[in-house]
C-alpha cells in the first residue's frame, strides 16, 4: 500500500499527531532535550581524550626529558663512589639510592645541593682512606 | 616547484577531522531533536505513561548513538525507529509477562485478527470518521483509538501514516515481512475506524 493508497482521513490523522507533538509541555521537552544531550554526550568524551592526550603526552615527555637533563648536569664529574650499589651512567658514577630519592620527589631541595652532597660524600671517603 | 601534499590518515585525528566530527555532531543532534517528540508520543501512546515513555525514548537514544550513529545519515531514520520498536517490544513483552499473573482472563484485540477483512475495507468516498469529530475532540478520540490497538497494529500505522515510511522501511523497522506490514495497517486502519466512528 503505497501513501497515496492511504485512506484521506489518514491525512487528518497525521495532523492531530503532529498537533500533539508540538503541545508538548516544557518539562517534558526540557527533559527530552536531557536525554539528547546524554546520549550525544557518550561519543564525545572518548573522542576528545584522544585528542587531549596527544599533546598531554607530548608535554609530559618534554617534562620528563628535561627533568633527566637537569638531573644529569648536575651529577658531579667525580671520581667512583666505592658504594656497592653505585651505577654507572654516561661515564659518571651515581649511587642507586641517590636516584631513588631524587625520583621519589621528596626532597627537590636536596637536587638544589648536590654539588654539596658529592663534596661532603668524597670528604667522608678521604677521611676513612 | 611541485608539492606534494601529504594526506593524514584516516585514524589521526586532526583539527579537519575534529571539525568534520562537530559538524557531524550537531547533524545528529539536528536528527534526534527532529523526531524525538514523535517518538515519545509513539511511547507514550504504547505505555499510556509519559514517565516511562521517556525512559524508553532516552534508552532508544543511547542505543542509537553507540550503535548507528556512524552509518549514513539518510538511514538514521529507519533505524532509530528500529531501535525504538525494540525497546517497545521488550516493554510491552515483560508487560504482558507480569499481567499474565495479575488477570486470569483478559481479552486481547489481536483477537480481531480472525476478522473478515473485505468487511474491514474502507469505503474512498467515505469523508472518514474524523471530520465528524472536531477540534481537540477528535485529538483525543485519536488518541483513545491508537493507544487501544495492539503494539504492532499500532507501530505501523504510526510508521506509515505518521513517519511517512514506505512498505519497505516499515517492514525493515518492525523487523517483519512487507505482507505483515500490509495487513497490521489494514487492521490497524480498520480498527481505527470503527472506534472512530463508535465516538461521533
Amino acid at each position: 500500500m503505497n501513501k497515496s493508497e492511504l485512506p484521506e482521513w489518514t491525512d487528518q490523522a497525521r495532523s492531530l499527531l503532529d498537533e500533539s507533538a508540538q503541545a508538548l509541555d516544557a518539562t517534558t521537552l526540557s527533559r527530552l532535550n536531557r536525554s539528547r544531550q546524554a546520549a550525544l554526550a557518550q561519543r564525545v568524551p572518548r573522542r576528545r581524550a584522544a585528542w587531549l592526550l596527544l599533546p598531554a603526552g607530548l608535554v609530559g615527555a618534554c617534562a620528563l626529558l628535561l627533568a633527566v637533563g637537569v638531573w644529569h648536569a648536575r651529577v658531579p664529574q667525580t671520581a667512583p663512589l666505592a658504594s656497592p650499589s653505585a651505577t654507572v651512567v654516561s661515564g659518571s658514577t651515581v649511587n642507586v639510592v641517590d636516584m631513588d630519592l631524587i625520583a621519589s620527589g621528596d626532597d627537590m631541595e636536596m637536587m638544589q645541593d648536590l654539588d654539596f652532597y658529592a663534596w661532603l660524600d668524597a670528604q667522608d671517603q678521604d677521611d676513612k682512606g | 616547484m611541485t608539492h606534494t601534499i601529504a594526506l593524514t590518515a584516516p585514524a589521526t585525528w586532526t583539527p579537519a577531522r575534529v571539525e568534520a566530527e562537530n559538524t557531524g555532531e550537531r547533524t545528529l543532534d539536528q536528527f534526534l531533536k527532529g523526531v524525538e517528540r514523535r517518538a515519545l508520543r509513539m511511547a507514550e501512546l504504547a505505555t499510556n505513561n509519559r514517565d516511562e515513555a521517556q525512559d524508553l525514548v532516552q534508552d532508544a537514544m543511547f542505543g542509537f548513538v553507540r550503535h548507528y550513529a556512524a552509518k549514513p545519515a539518510a538511514d538514521w531514520a529507519p533505524l532509530f525507529y528500529r531501535v525504538l520498536d525494540s525497546r517497545l517490544n521488550d516493554w510491552h513483552r515483560r508487560r504482558s509477562v507480569r499481567s499474565r499473573w495479575l488477570q486470569v482472563w483478559t481479552r486481547s484485540d489481536d483477537e480481531d485478527d480472525e476478522r473478515d477483512e473485505i468487511a474491514q475495507a474502507p469505503d474512498s468516498n467515505d469523508p472518514g470518521p474524523l471530520l465528524r469529530l472536531a477540534g481537540s475532540e477528535a485529538g483525543q478520540a485519536l488518541n483513545a483509538a491508537l493507544a487501544r490497538l495492539p503494539l504492532r497494529q499500532r507501530q505501523a500505522f504510526l510508521l506509515r501514516v505518521w513517519e511517512g515510511f514506505d512498505v519497505a522501511a516499515t517492514a525493515s523497522t518492525m523487523r517483519c515481512s512487507e505482507g505483515s506490514v500490509k495487513t497490521h495497517l489494514s487492521r490497524a486502519l480498520a480498527a481505527l475506524r470503527r472506534q472512530l466512528e463508535d465516538h461521533a
